[in-house]
């Protein structure tokens, strides 16, 4: 397919965001502060007459200055991103009732009390995408009878490079790829997205994260396995794939053509969205947190941040665009250095803190099941735990399987085994480390930073924890930190991009980095909660037609893994000068 | 239109199986094989898909791989050995300037043939070269086309 009119697209697009501004907004309530005393997940909060009142109020001054005429048009976009997020929420958020309750706080955030001095309850629901990840994650556990624990031995291996064979077809190593797919997930997902989830559900949202980490390795499993299964060969040799290729050949193969169809149409709209949100401007928005603390410059608040969302559009043009390849090898090849550094710094805040480790664990867990009010009660607590892990580690939302596709094997399993391993590096140990040192210093409930809470500034409020235990470490992860959400956004740009394609062909890629870049630079100047929640609702949003065709496509990826099984535990992979008695060993 | 065209004559391939009825026309219409030339054109490498970024994959690993591409299909399809090219660049642009730079009398091209609504999103390399080519194009039509 090839496109040569994709202007039309733009406009309609544009068209449809100018309709969104004029419409009422609403606010998402998952994420909002606590002491703001959120709206149930979903909620309507009616326009104010403020928009009014600021237009009454333009009438009367003289003509507004450049600087602040450009405060306004940031303010104006801000808003439709609002508008825009309600509008999906309502769909994606919808709030599914569950066998629970959940406290009824007010406004200083304790417990509101009956006529009778009892304490009052509410039903507890859950974000509809939150519920879906869940339920898809617990599904793919069972079905692949714990893959995820079952299979980690043998991912290492297989990531180590036992199995490789120059001769597969593909284009990486099975090391390049799990390297390639942790490049899009591991950033400001793991440092950020975590203090937001600790911030807003309390430490036992750690708990729920990492047991989101822990069932997502076997989403992960599946989805890839699948990516490789249908993937598809190119004349000149490269190796296309993921949840378009298997949502639409997958589900043709079983009789389900026109599900598949849609499925993976609205897929490849959703992770075109989610290119442009999670992997892009959230980005380039919770690093401008980061740097702001170390560059008073390009500070949110008091600064210069569209200084920052140019620099950084610059910086990803010249690849995205100028095609300077060596800028992006060196981006996905400091991310393992950069991991490295991140987590000895957190190691060394914990042993700095080791007698305080005991607590910070039964906090934790004490908090999982039985957290104040003020975070949602259990169910709430579980929600930003799920979310946030989903949001860093995308399982179960497909991506992945793009970047996996690319792996030279003749065993699509082998290469589904490597990507659990995603999730176990990314939330499992990455994203433990950030909450250990925040629940450890307390960051999170420490009324000096209530402003990041306050505004979702998460990178900014890790960033504060652990320069109070390593003073000048600020410096050290500002510059990781940056250079984490340039590599995630490099990686999401090709995701997109794929989808693009599948939409509207090869050709027509120029039009896509276009806008990838317009929404680099929007990073900068939309307000942090605005950015978290779009980011939100497009990566969640596609876990609803993956999770879908994975589901119904499940029967055959154990089918395989079963017969795979059999031969790795037969010893028939094992490499031939190599005694099977000691290699064909299951974890 | 100069008939019958001087050769060469161009014939671009997308690998998709409907150049095969384009390269039979072309060779009914050519005094001799080595007048056809087939021609397939590769978009530029991206800087960001994993095998680019590990450096396994480049344009000549690319150019190669299309080169054994081109023996299957003719073997597979009975054709005489043909003259075969492989350029990076726009398709539209890249045929209609590799016609003119072998001073081609005739284009025969493939069309998908798509109708309404996909037309309208995708347009065509076919619609491309007809408005760009220096010299006579003729375009095969897909005997299912909307």
């Amino acid at each position: 397919m090839f496109v040569r009119r994709p202007l039309p697209l733009l406009l309609l697009a544009a068209f449809l965001v100018s309709q969104a501004m004029l419409t009422p907004r609403m606010i998402l309530a998952d994420d909002a502060p606590p002491s703001d005393d959120p709206p149930a997940a979903g909620e309507e909060t009616a326009a104010t007459d403020d928009s009014e009142k600021e237009a009454a109020a333009e009438q009367a001054q003289p003509p507004a200055k450049p600087a602040n005429a450009f405060r306004k048009a940031e303010k104006k976009i801000d808003d439709a991103f609002g508008k825009v997020n309600g509008y999906v929420a309502t769909v994606f958020f919808y709030p599914i009732p569950l066998p629970a309750r959940s406290p009824v706080v007010d406004d200083s955030g304790e417990q509101k009390l009956g006529e009778n001095g009892e304490k009052l309850w509410k039903t507890a629901t859950m974000p509809a995408a939150v519920l879906w990840l869940v339920a898809g994650a617990i599904f793919f556990t069972v079905r692949m009878g714990f893959i995820n624990v079952r299979g980690f031995k043998h991912a290492v291996l297989v990531t180590a490079g036992r199995y490789d064979n120059p001769e597969d077809e593909g284009e990486v190593s099975h090391f390049q790829a799990l390297t390639a797919a942790l490049s899009a997930t591991v950033g400001l997902g793991n440092i950020a997205g975590v203090a937001i989830a600790v911030s807003v559900g309390g430490a036992g949202a750690t708990f729920w994260m990492i047991l989101a980490g822990f069932l997502g390795m076997s989403s992960k499993f599946v989805e890839c396995t699948l990516g490789q299964k249908y993937r598809s060969v190119r004349p000149d040799g490269r190796v296309l794939g993921g949840p378009m290729a298997y949502l639409s050949n997958g589900l043709k193969e079983m009789g389900l053509g026109p599900l598949g169809a849609v499925l993976a149409v609205v897929f490849a709209v959703l992770c075109i969205g989610g290119s442009f949100a999670g992997g892009n401007a959230f980005q380039v928005s919770q690093s401008l947190d980061a740097i702001g603390e170390i560059v008073p410059f390009l500070d949110r608040n008091t600064g210069n941040p569209w200084v920052y969302g140019l620099v950084m559009t610059l910086m990803v043009a010249i690849v995205i665009i100028g095609g300077i390849r060596r800028i992006a090898q060196f981006a996905e090849k400091i991310v393992p250095t950069m991991c490295g550094i991140y987590v000895l710094a957190a190691l060394a805040i914990l042993v700095m803190n080791a007698s305080q480790i005991p607590a910070a664990f039964s906090t934790i867990v004490s908090q999982a099941f039985a957290p104040a009010a003020i975070y949602g009660g259990a169910i709430g607590v579980l929600v930003q735990g799920f979310k946030r892990a989903a949001f860093s580690n995308e399982a179960g939302v497909g991506s992945a399987a793009i970047a996996h596709s690319a792996a030279k094997t003749d065993h699509p399993v082998r290469e589904g085994t490597v990507a659990l391993l995603g999730p176990f590096i990314d939330t499992v140990v990455i994203c433990t480390m950030t909450a250990l040192v925040l629940v450890i210093t307390n960051a999170y409930n420490d009324p000096q930073y209530a402003e990041f809470v306050a505004k979702n500034q998460g990178a900014a409020l890790t960033s504060r924890a652990m320069d109070s235990v390593l003073p000048g470490f600020r410096f050290v992860l500002g510059v990781a930190v940056v250079l984490f959400a340039y590599s995630t956004m490099i990686s999401w740009s090709y995701y997109g991009e794929r989808c693009w394609a599948f939409l509207f062909g090869d050709g027509a890629s120029l039009s896509y980095r276009i806008v990838f870049l317009v929404f680099t630079f929007l990073g900068s100047i939309v307000s942090a909660t605005n950015v978290l929640d779009f980011g939100d609702l497009m990566i969640l949003g596609m876990a609803f037609p993956n999770v879908l065709g994975v589901v119904l496509l499940s029967g055959k990826v154990k089918q395989d893994l079963d017969v795979y099984w059999a031969k790795y535990k037969a010893g028939e992979f094992e490499p031939k000068d190599t005694p099977t008695s000691e290699t064909a060993v299951e974890s | 239109m100069s008939w019958p065209p001087s050769p060469p004559i161009v014939v671009p391939v997308d690998f998709s199986g409907e150049e095969v009825a384009a390269v039979q026309t072309a060779l009914a219409v050519a005094a001799k094989p080595e007048d056809v030339h087939l021609l397939h054109v590769l978009y530029p490498l991206d800087a960001v898909s994993p095998g680019v970024v590990f450096a396994e994959v480049g344009d000549q690993e690319r150019r190669d791989a299309v080169q054994v591409e081109f023996d299957k299909i003719l073997a597979k399809h009975g054709l005489p050995k043909l003259q075969h090219q492989v350029r990076i660049g726009d398709p539209g642009h890249e045929v209609c300037e590799y016609a003119e730079a072998v001073g081609a009398g005739l284009i025969v091209v493939p069309s998908h043939g798509y109708g309404g609504f996909k037309r309208f999103l995708l347009g065509s390399v076919a619609e491309r070269i007809i408005r760009n080519a220096g010299c006579d194009v003729l375009v095969t039509r897909r005997s299912d086309a909307e």
